[in-house]
């Protein structure tokens, strides 16, 4: 911010700041994960030796994420925007090089490339880069997305081939969960950038036959489709990791049994530091617990999309469409995420935002986090007759 | 990549589509809250009542009570032993550990394999109740996966001596028999429960203190049982079998005051700590649990009948004229020379069983069958011990006119050497009947009363006579003292007839008797060597276990007259 300060000197008399409250619950968020991940993985680690390896970890990922945050927020949005589309390439680019020797395979899916021994997962970081490139693609296309008629070619076509090449890639992985996010994303965007209702009815309805193909073709997904239905039927098979789940849930009642207190962790509830964080949170923290991760993520999207509308009234329509896709995307992460610890969507690995354990989903979710505060910062600058 | 000014200015966003998304973006939110609020509000089907999985209930054991004699030596106790527990997946071991393992087992190696290869099992035995010497060469043996349960087994210290009252348990310490059985609730532990927290791989990760209840110990078990004299007892029991070529024999001393069971043995007996080698029949404690035909044993009660309801005094004369006497078809007759007219006592003291009969008849059979029944005759002696005989006495309107004579001699009816030795404390109190108990009595017991003092008195002393010169009992006598008693040998039935080689010998008696102090009973099923008389396969077993029981108990000497003469005739004069 110093940093900033010091070479824009008509900043100096403005003050801008950044926004306390999304400042807030960023740092609630994180700090609670740290707390939430230390306890769901403490059990597991004191089994191999020592129970703070996780803690470590996580607060070493936190750590970084938060520099990545710092030197995003330094990157103006108009710089975004020029690197939109190179940005989306260098991702497609990763994620055909994950599939290569290069990538590494960790539980039956090839989804990490090791970096100067960080691992690292390409998928993630596309998140991000598809929200920059749909908005760019839609503030700039604007009038061809509106036209259903004439504007396919020009209008469509570019994005279309980006997000199935994407999806092509990930499924090959297979990372179904990150498929699926960033197709809604994609789509989102559009939607929000003018995307006629023709074009929107026909993606979404060519979009759910795909998916419903891919259920279709590979068994587990149907099997985890069926198991989720009637979890308690498939106990000790595909439904043992929700029926834990929902164990945990009911066990923490209205106020939770306790923080470390959680019985699900110590090895019933697979990967409870990390998909199943939400699980351990209401065991622990009950109903209150679970509620107040919700509203949390909540305030953050209502947040992102009042962002969204201001830059917009600032005829910032890049900024405006990537904070509300950034709101989007947190937004569809963590409902669906939480959505399957509560047993009310089917059983699909994808982290909490913020909240769960693994490095590169944080250190994107921080970075994404930094591209809202900027903007915050630059509708500022604006409404106070700076520039940016 | 410019934006090109143009479509800038173009576009417009629409805060209606963003005021949509935002609207279904927080339908899904509260669609997760409605779903917490399902999950942790309400009760449901997934509340914890559902996951047995999670929390263990262990169960903690203690010590069941000891057995010990009535001057506290050990009988029966509990003794710490390990039971090894394996979690399956956990076990890593070289061949070499496992054989080791398999050795310290005492298990074979496939056996071992076996029970490991369970990896589904959190927790398998691979081996219950080992010597706590064993499992500290195991825990040596640093074998990851292996733990110990602290378990009690029975051991019994005195084995084959009081195998037959003590009784056993099973391997998990409930009483099985004798008075381990009976007194079960007492001797058991009351288990605690411990509520433990585990995690998937059976590690304990905490407890709930609120729910944790200590173990208590059984209550201790006092018998009247006096080692030293089981000890007398078990010896002479088992040395007249053998020597008489015997199926069975036992042996009962009684406290002629307290009714107080002082000792019990039978030969055959068994060790109760080898469960390899235990049968059901070495086990029957024959003492109490059977029953056979008692013979001369109970021919005081009949005359004490006959003078209680004033039909003769014990100088009454009996006519028993050739020692023969027809009853119907049937024919009685006695073995010892004495004839012509005998006096009551005399009958006794011979053991004429044509006396005895027309005693009998002389009676109403109601007479008869009541003080049989009165001294606990067809009647459970209540001593406490599972499955004890009741004996058979058949009601007395539904003899015929031969059993009334033979019941006078004890045959057509059956009693357990306990009744027996039960109904004998009559003669040595004033006539009163009392309740016998493995257990040690603090007090000496009422009793009841059921023959006057004059008759008993009388008894005592016609069986008094039986020890002495002319009875049929002299082998019974105990230097120094004063012996009453009574010998039996009843034919045996064998597949429903008397058999005329095959006898129960028996002698049942009590000393001293100016101050009766100790009952033995003595019975020997079946002796097949020189003699089978009451008198002389009994006797020596009596005089033997009574001598040495009254000398160790210090009893003043009531005979020493002849005492004087023994010594004098081996020339050790006193002072």
């Amino acid at each position: 911010m110093n940093f900033t300060l010091k070479k824009n000197s008509k900043l100096r008399h403005n003050q801008s700041t950044f926004d306390e409250s999304l400042l807030l619950i960023f740092f609630a968020l994180l700090g609670f994960g740290l707390v939430m991940v230390y306890s769901a993985s403490s059990h597991e680690a004191f089994s191999s030796g020592n129970s703070f390896s996780y803690l470590y970890r996580h607060l070493t990922y936190i750590l970084l994420s938060l520099t990545a945050t710092f030197i995003v927020i330094q990157i103006p949005m108009k710089v975004w925007q020029a690197l939109a589309f190179s940005l989306v390439i260098i991702g497609v680019c990763l994620l055909g090089i994950v599939l290569t020797g290069l990538g590494k395979e960790v539980n039956g899916a090839q989804r990490w490339l090791t970096l100067a021994g960080f691992s690292f997962q390409p998928s993630e970081l596309m998140k991000l880069f598809i929200i920059l490139y749909a908005s760019d693609f839609a503030t700039r296309k604007s009038g061809e997305l509106a036209d259903f008629k004439n504007g396919f070619k020009k209008g469509f076509l570019p994005m279309l081939i980006i997000v199935v090449g994407t999806g092509v890639l990930l499924i090959i992985q297979p990372d179904f969960g990150s498929m699926f996010i960033i197709t809604v994303i994609a789509i989102g965007i559009l939607f929000l950038g003018g995307l006629s209702w023709r074009f929107l009815t026909s993606l979404v309805v060519l979009s759910g036959f795909v998916f419903w193909i891919l259920i279709k073709i590979e068994p587990y997904r149907a099997a985890r489709v069926a198991s989720f239905m009637n979890p308690l039927d498939n106990l000790w098979s595909t439904g043992y990791q929700l029926s834990h789940s929902l164990f945990a849930f009911a066990r923490g009642e209205w106020l939770g049994i306790g923080l470390g207190r959680s019985m699900e962790k110590l090895f019933y509830l697979p990967e409870a530091h990390n998909d199943f964080i939400l699980a351990v949170i209401g065991e622990e923290l009950g109903f209150l617990g679970v509620v107040s991760t919700i509203t949390a993520f909540a305030f953050l999207v209502a947040k992102g999309f009042m962002i969204g509308a201001r830059s917009a009234q600032l005829e910032k329509y890049f900024s405006s469409l990537v904070a509300q896709g950034i709101a989007m995307w947190l937004a569809v992460q963590a409902i669906i995420s939480m959505g399957v610890n509560l047993g009310v969507v089917p059983t699909k690995g994808l982290t909490l935002p913020l909240l769960s354990y693994g490095g590169s989903a944080l250190l994107v979710s921080c970075s994404a986090i930094g591209i809202l505060l900027r903007i915050d910062w630059e509708n500022q600058q604006m409404t106070k007759g700076g520039s940016v | 990549m410019r934006p090109e000014l143009t479509n800038i200015l173009s576009i417009r966003l629409s805060p209606g589509r963003s005021r949509l998304m935002l609207l279904f973006i927080f339908c899904g939110f509260l669609v997760l809250v409605a779903r917490a609020l399902y999950l942790q509000g309400w009760h449901n089907e997934y509340k914890s009542t559902k996951q047995p999985w999670l929390t263990y209930t262990e169960k903690l054991r203690a010590n069941r009570g000891k057995i010990t004699d009535r001057h506290g030596v050990p009988l029966a106790i509990s003794t710490t032993v390990n039971t090894v527990c394996a979690a399956p997946k956990q076990v890593f071991m070289s061949k070499v550990e496992r054989t080791k393992l398999a050795e310290l087992l005492q298990i074979k190696t496939t056996l071992l394999e076996r029970r490991l290869k369970q990896k589904n099992k959190g927790c398998v035995y691979l081996k219950r109740q080992i010597s706590p010497e064993r499992a500290n060469k195991i825990v040596a043996l640093d074998i990851p996966g292996i733990s110990f349960e602290k378990e009690y087994k029975r051991y019994y210290p005195k084995a084959e001596l009081t195998a037959h009252i003590v009784g056993l348990t099973d391997i998990d310490e409930v009483g099985q028999e004798g008075l381990e059985l009976e007194y079960h609730n007492w001797l058991a532990a009351k288990p605690g429960e411990r509520f433990v927290y585990r995690d998937r791989e059976n590690n304990y990760v905490d407890e709930d203190l609120d729910r944790f209840a200590v173990p208590q110990r059984g209550h201790d078990l006092p018998l009247a049982l006096d080692l030293r004299l089981q000890n007398f007892a078990f010896r002479e029991i088992k040395k007249a079998v053998v020597n008489n070529q015997a199926k069975s024999g036992s042996i009962i001393v009684l406290d002629a005051q307290s009714g107080e069971i002082l000792a019990l043995a039978n030969w055959p007996s068994y060790n109760p700590n080898n469960r390899k080698t235990y049968k059901p029949r070495f086990a029957r404690n024959l003492a109490v649990v059977d029953m056979f035909e008692p013979g001369s044993t109970v021919k005081p009660f009949n005359a004490a009948a006959a003078i209680e309801a004033g039909y003769v005094d014990p100088n009454t004369e009996i006519d028993i004229g050739n020692g023969t006497l027809k009853v119907g078809s049937k024919q009685i007759t006695d073995t010892h020379p004495k004839r012509g007219d005998l006096t009551v006592s005399e009958i006794i003291k011979v053991s004429s069983n044509v006396g005895s009969a027309k005693m009998a008849f002389r009676m109403q059979p109601e007479d008869l069958w009541r003080t049989f029944s009165a001294v606990g005759f067809g009647q459970y002696p209540k001593s406490g011990f599972p499955g004890e005989a009741r004996g058979r006495l058949r009601e007395y309107n539904k003899w015929k006119k031969i059993e009334r004579a033979t019941m006078s001699y004890g045959h057509g009816m059956s009693v357990s050497l306990l009744q027996l030795a039960r109904a004998y404390t009559v003669f040595t109190t004033d006539g009163r009947l009392l309740p016998i108990t493995f257990v040690k009595r603090d007090a000496l017991p009422e009793g009841k009363k059921v023959l006057s003092t004059t008759t008993a008195n009388a008894i005592r002393a016609m069986l008094e006579g039986v020890t002495q010169e002319g009875g049929t009992g002299t082998k019974a006598r105990v230097p120094g003292y004063r012996v009453a008693g009574k010998t039996g040998t009843a034919h045996k039935i064998i597949s429903g007839l008397y058999s005329k080689n095959n006898y129960y010998s028996s002698f049942v008696g009590f000393a001293p008797a100016s101050h009766p102090r100790l009952v033995v009973a003595v019975v020997v099923d079946d002796p097949r060597g020189n003699v089978h008389y009451g008198g002389e396969v009994a006797g020596p077993v009596f005089s033997e276990v009574m001598g040495k029981s009254l000398r160790l108990l210090g009893v003043r000497e009531d005979n020493v007259e002849e005492t004087f003469t023994a010594e004098r005739k081996f020339g050790q004069v006193e002072g």
